[in-house]
């Protein structure tokens, strides 16, 4: 355990830098944004009534209030969210393969270290985790942040506040990564982690079984994901609306605990007896 | 003792080892040498469980290599093995936190006896310097026995003379030692067994010194005898 604690406190410090610019840019735009977006809808208003002559009634039946989602589908506060996903999905190949490709070799030091090498995998997936974690939780704080911003800017005839309930819900995005109830929350990052430990033992069976092993790898990735659909392709093959909704969710959390469970297992024997530097 | 036994192990369609067995004692020096392509570094990764064998065994003091193995036995392959950007205090603090055999009192002397700086960053390193460090991480674990691959790898004749001078040094008395190295004439004097490979395949081991006094012939001559017919 101390071990595998030590492992995911390393691997963070690998990430670190590169996380403080994620955090750093995700705060900068977003919180720029909210100031730049509002305040071009400032503009818009004080062009319509001051200039074109619009009643604030008629220039709100128009083009309606200023709310958290007219900010939210700004490039500004979608862009830091989509260039984090990316990086973090780059990172979980990344998180492997520079201990083989970079300048030294430092897979010889974790493969030789006298520990299980499972736990070399599995700080390896805790440190993406975590980080995807830390990310959602920046954002819950950001976002009342961020109203605030827009509470100071925009004059409260114009605007309409919104609750973070209400903002996370309309922002599709955010109804993802932070859902409304803690089942929901559970099946999403639960898919989430589950793709995490697919992709890991399909970039082992690479690693391990090379050309072959890119083949092996795709057809891994296949198969886990047909199990994960099975259950609902059988159900509307066989007899659609079998189960209820609670019934599909507990399938889906079954799944992810079952092709998780594989994928460490195979994840496992791959390191233990088929990796090679 | 390290026992390799029928060891194969192929590539694609190229055997590169077929069947070699040999045995490597403590407190000897163990010489592999063979030409390039021979098999030398991957009969140490695969006694490390690097990679894996189509065949055969390793077994260290009767037992198969396992987890705990690496508080006995080291690796320092050609190349160092740890991460460009940390400091040598850093590599070291790494090595501290994770093995138990890990010496800070040896590690220190072999800082003072390379003339190391340990604030420095092992990016920033000479090709010599960064080869004593790659040493220096793997002859401060109190370990039985020590893996090296070609050590005097194409760095500088001071930095080759000085860790020559760790193999006569207490750094390595007493332990076992699997040594591979082109550069056979900065060790020679102090092999014990030699292992000559060739395709794959043991082509002749010998007691260095057994061979010294009943032959008269050195383990440069025995090799001009095999590898030049």
């Amino acid at each position: 355990m101390s071990n595998y604690l030590k492992l995911v406190n390393f691997e963070l410090n690998r990430f670190i830098k590169l996380y403080m610019v994620l955090i750093g840019v995700t705060i900068v735009s977003q919180l720029v944004g909210a100031v730049l977006v509002s305040r071009r809808y400032l503009k818009d208003v004080n062009q319509a009534i001051y200039e074109d002559g619009m009643s604030q009634s008629s220039f709100i039946e128009q083009f309606g209030q200023f709310s958290f989602y007219d900010f939210g589908m700004s490039l500004w506060f979608v862009g830091p969210i989509a260039l984090s996903i990316v990086v973090l999905l780059i990172y979980v190949f990344f998180i492997w393969y520079r201990d083989w490709f970079a300048k030294n070799t430092f897979i010889y030091r974790l493969l030789t270290l006298p520990t299980a090498r499972l736990n070399v995998y599995l700080s390896k997936a805790t440190t993406i985790f975590l980080m995807v974690l830390g990310l959602v939780a920046l954002q819950l704080i950001l976002i009342p942040i961020e109203s605030r911003v827009l509470e100071w800017m925009v004059p409260l005839d114009f605007r309409n506040d919104l609750s973070l309930d209400q903002i996370i819900e309309q922002l599709h995005v955010m109804s993802v990564l932070i859902p409304q109830s803690i089942l929901q929350f559970i099946r999403n990052f639960g898919i989430g982690f589950m793709s995490v430990f697919i992709v890991f033992t399909a970039i082992l069976l690479e690693r391990s079984f090379k050309w072959k092993g890119i083949l092996l790898g795709i057809l891994y990735g296949a198969f886990t994901i047909g199990l994960y659909v099975l259950p609902g392709v059988l159900e509307s093959l066989i007899s659609p609306g079998y189960f209820y909704q609670s019934e599909k969710f507990f399938i889906a959390i079954a799944m992810v605990v079952i092709i998780s469970s594989l994928s460490i297992w195979l994840g496992r024997l791959l390191l233990k007896y088929k990796v090679t530097v | 003792m390290i026992e390799v036994t029928n060891m194969q192990k192929k590539f694609g369609r190229k055997k590169v080892l077929q069947g070699v067995s040999f045995t490597a004692n403590k407190g000897e020096i163990t010489c592999l040498i063979g030409v390039n392509g021979a098999g030398k570094t991957t009969i140490l990764n695969a006694i490390m469980n690097l990679t894996p064998l189509n065949s055969g065994q390793v077994l260290m003091d009767g037992q198969l290599i396992n987890k705990k193995s690496y508080e006995k036995i080291t690796f320092i392959p050609d190349a160092i093995t740890m991460l460009p950007q940390m400091r040598i205090k850093e590599a070291m603090q790494f090595m501290a936190d994770f093995y138990k055999s890990w010496n800070q009192q040896r590690a220190n002397e072999m800082i003072s006896f390379f003339k190391l700086n340990k604030e420095d960053k092992i990016s920033t390193l000479s090709k010599g310097n960064t080869a004593k460090v790659n040493l220096l991480l793997g002859l401060a674990l109190d370990v039985d026995y020590i893996l090296m691959d070609e050590p005097f790898s194409g760095i500088d004749i001071f930095s080759r003379e000085q860790i020559a001078d760790v193999f006569t040094s207490h750094l390595i008395e007493d332990r076992g030692v699997i040594i591979t190295t082109h550069e056979i004439n900065d060790i020679e004097h102090l092999i014990d067994k030699a292992i000559l490979l060739g395709d794959g395949q043991v082509i002749k081991q010998f007691n260095a010194e057994e061979i010294r006094e009943q032959e008269g012939k050195s383990v440069i001559d025995v090799m001009r005898e095999v590898y030049i017919k």
